[in-house]
């Protein structure tokens, strides 16, 4: 309907919210500075992919994203608040709404796959000892572990750790999911599971995933937008398709994974293969 | 990088010197830190909702203190025997090998009950405490505590840490008791008093300060054994093989620093 | 979250308000146990509800498997696309009986 006074607009849908919003982020690792300054925002219900060589801080940034680590300077909002002005309680009710899959899985080990997953919901929550359990079980089933809530994390294969640790990550239904290597020492197919779980999160449970993976075929296959890191240095923020076809020969490198470039000059490489560069002090 | 060879001055020894001695006093900055935390916790931690957990705290009991029964049994029996043996030798001197039970019943009480005891558990629970806390650290499940919001410090040391303390002074009891036990056996065979009379001269002479004696440094024994053991673990660099090391060096150092704090002890409360 | 029961045709109608999540569910829980310990058919009315998660599906499956090894009936009406959304993730979609709205459960319930 409409009329002069109200002629009729198309509704467009509201802006995403950012999630998380980091503003001139630096950090460092004793005397050595490892983010210069970085700034990005997360947005609700995306999943963001961050990448980067060894050494580009891409793990770093992502323990600040997940308030595991005080920065140097800079702020970091997540969900809205300002984690250095958050009291003890207030951090630990933020945290209900992130969940983190680590690396290895950080399973506890003296624990059963059933008790690993219940453990957010035993320490922050008072549910009733069998509503816990049918939560683990549902989340068990989502990620494709049904039956194995007795099990031992040591008797659970490479991916079956990774599904397990993913359970737990989830098991508070969070705001946000932290993945940090999902694939990683995983065989293609495994992995390739793994991803899946992750747009189904995104898709499902409509939650936002940052993820750090160096695996191209993960990142093209689930993300929507892309970081890329480089020596502590935002070297690029948007979607795979803008990365695809971003014109810098770094980038460009990155994705087709070829090598710095490494022009050798004759002398100085014949003098370092013999070792008459040792004594010299400076480098040339 | 081209690799730089320095002469061995003596300033570069005073540096090297200087820089342990501060990471020394770091460290035991670290420790202090952390039992101030742990003390925290045990007492605001139902406040704020995140409580030390019974359960756990019961299991590290019965690691602790009732799986160490058998060798502290042992080495405390080994040790009655042992000071029996050279306390009539020594006193055979003076032809005073019947004053034997009163040497017995001081050195064991007061001194070897505990020691002994303290390096026992440091050896044995110390190391468990740091390799677990270290493998955890590598694993991760650390930083996962974290995130999810648990605290590691209530979670995992408040629980080590209250199980030692209560366990290792009822260890040294027991040590105690097995210890001047053993040795009365040894004096009935060598120098042939009753048992009767052996245990009689032991309650005679023996004061509860002497017992306190051995139990108050048993406690002190048993906040270094596990707050080095922590420090130690959650330290760790680098694989397995670090876990390893610091697992080797929670014992020594904790062993170390109940000799250390065992000779402190003695001087200040004998002195004061 | 706010809950009200109501007695329409022999059973129960506990409708819902407001959002069951991690720390209102433990009372949504009770009330649904309680009224499915009476033995008479229960409907979960969700209409009210703004947001529901896996501790609020988790006793909604508590109270159906109670109902089931009592011999009654515990059935949902007026699922929310959001909640439909939860309970299809953990493929609870085929096991709970559910009613595009309260008047249709009674029906069919009597």
């Amino acid at each position: 309907m409409s009329n002069a006074a109200f002629p009729a607009v198309a509704i467009a849908a509201p802006p995403p919210r950012v999630v998380i919003e980091v503003r001139d982020l630096v950090t460092h690792y004793g005397p050595r500075e490892i983010l210069h300054g970085i700034s990005m925002d997360v947005l609700q219900g995306e999943i963001m992919v961050i990448m980067g060589g060894s050494g580009s801080g891409k793990s770093t940034l992502l323990r600040h994203l997940m308030a595991l680590e005080r920065q140097t300077s800079g702020t970091m909002r997540i969900l809205g608040e300002d984690i250095d002005d958050l009291s003890l309680i207030e951090m630990t009710n933020l945290r209900r709404k992130l969940g983190v899959a680590f690396q290895g899985g950080a399973l506890f080990s003296s624990m059963t796959v059933g008790e690993n997953i219940m453990l957010p919901l035993m320490e922050h929550t008072d549910l009733d000892r069998q509503t816990m359990e049918i939560m683990a079980r549902m989340k068990l089933e989502v990620v494709n572990l049904s039956g194995f809530e007795n099990l031992m994390p040591s008797e659970l294969s490479g991916g079956m750790i990774k599904r397990a640790a993913m359970a737990r990550a989830i098991v508070t239904d969070p705001r946000i999911l932290f993945c940090d290597e999902p694939s990683a020492g995983l065989d293609p197919v495994v992995a390739s599971s793994l991803d899946d779980l992750i747009l189904l999160m995104r898709d499902a449970m409509r939650m936002t995933v940052v993820v750090v993976t160096h695996e191209l075929e993960s990142v093209f296959k689930i993300a929507d937008r892309v970081t890329v890191l480089d020596k502590g240095n935002i070297l690029f923020i948007g979607t795979v398709a803008e990365l695809r076809a971003h014109p810098s020969e770094r980038i460009q490198n990155l994705l087709h994974r070829r090598p710095e470039d490494d022009t050798i000059d004759p002398d100085e490489y014949l003098r370092r293969l013999t070792g008459e560069d040792s004594l010299e002090s400076t480098r040339p | 990088m081209p690799v730089r060879h320095e002469p061995w001055t003596a300033a570069r020894m005073v540096e090297r010197v200087g820089r342990r001695v501060v990471g020394a006093i770091e460290e035991i900055g670290h420790c202090g830190v952390l039992l101030g935390e742990s003390v925290f916790w045990l007492v605001a931690g139902r406040r704020l909702r995140q409580p030390v957990r019974l359960a756990a705290t019961f299991t590290q009991m019965m690691e602790i203190g009732v799986q160490a029964l058998p060798i502290v049994a042992m080495m405390a029996a080994t040790i009655g025997v042992m000071l029996a043996i050279q306390g009539i030798h020594t006193l055979k001197i003076f032809g005073a090998e019947s004053q034997v039970v009163i040497g017995i019943s001081l050195s064991v009480t007061r001194e070897f009950a505990p020691l002994i005891t303290g390096i026992l558990v440091a050896g044995r629970s110390g190391s468990a405490l740091a390799a677990r806390l270290g493998t955890m650290q590598i694993n991760q499940e650390v930083d996962a505590l974290k995130v999810m919001g648990i605290n590691p410090v209530r979670f995992l040391v408040v629980p080590a840490l209250v199980a030692m303390v209560i366990m290792l002074p009822c260890l040294t009891i027991f040590a105690d008791l097995i210890g001047l036990l053993a040795a009365g056996f040894y004096v009935r065979f060598d120098l042939g008093i009753s048992m009767a009379a052996y245990v009689d001269q032991t309650i005679d002479f023996l004061s509860v300060d002497d017992v306190m004696h051995g139990l108050s440094k048993s406690a002190i024994f048993s906040i270094l054994i596990a707050v080095i053991g922590v420090v130690n673990g959650v330290g760790v660099q680098g694989g397995a093989e670090g876990v390893g090391r610091v697992t080797t060096r929670a014992v020594v150092l904790s062993i170390s620093a109940i000799v250390i704090t065992d000779m402190l002890f003695a001087f200040v409360v004998t002195r004061a | 979250m706010q809950h009200e029961v109501t007695e329409r045709s022999g059973a129960f109608v506990v409708a819902l308000h407001g959002d069951v999540d991690l720390d209102t569910s433990p009372s949504a829980r009770k009330i649904l146990l309680e009224c499915v310990g009476k033995r008479r058919p229960v409907l979960a009315d969700l209409s009210g509800v703004t947001y529901i998660d896996s501790s609020g599906v988790a006793s909604l499956v508590e109270s159906l498997q109670s109902a089931r090894k009592g011999g009654s009936t515990f059935a949902l009406a007026a699922v929310s696309e959001a909640a439909m959304r939860v309970l299809q993730l953990a493929r609870l979609d085929k096991v709970f009986t559910i009613y595009g709205s309260v008047d249709d459960g009674l029906a069919r319930d009597g």
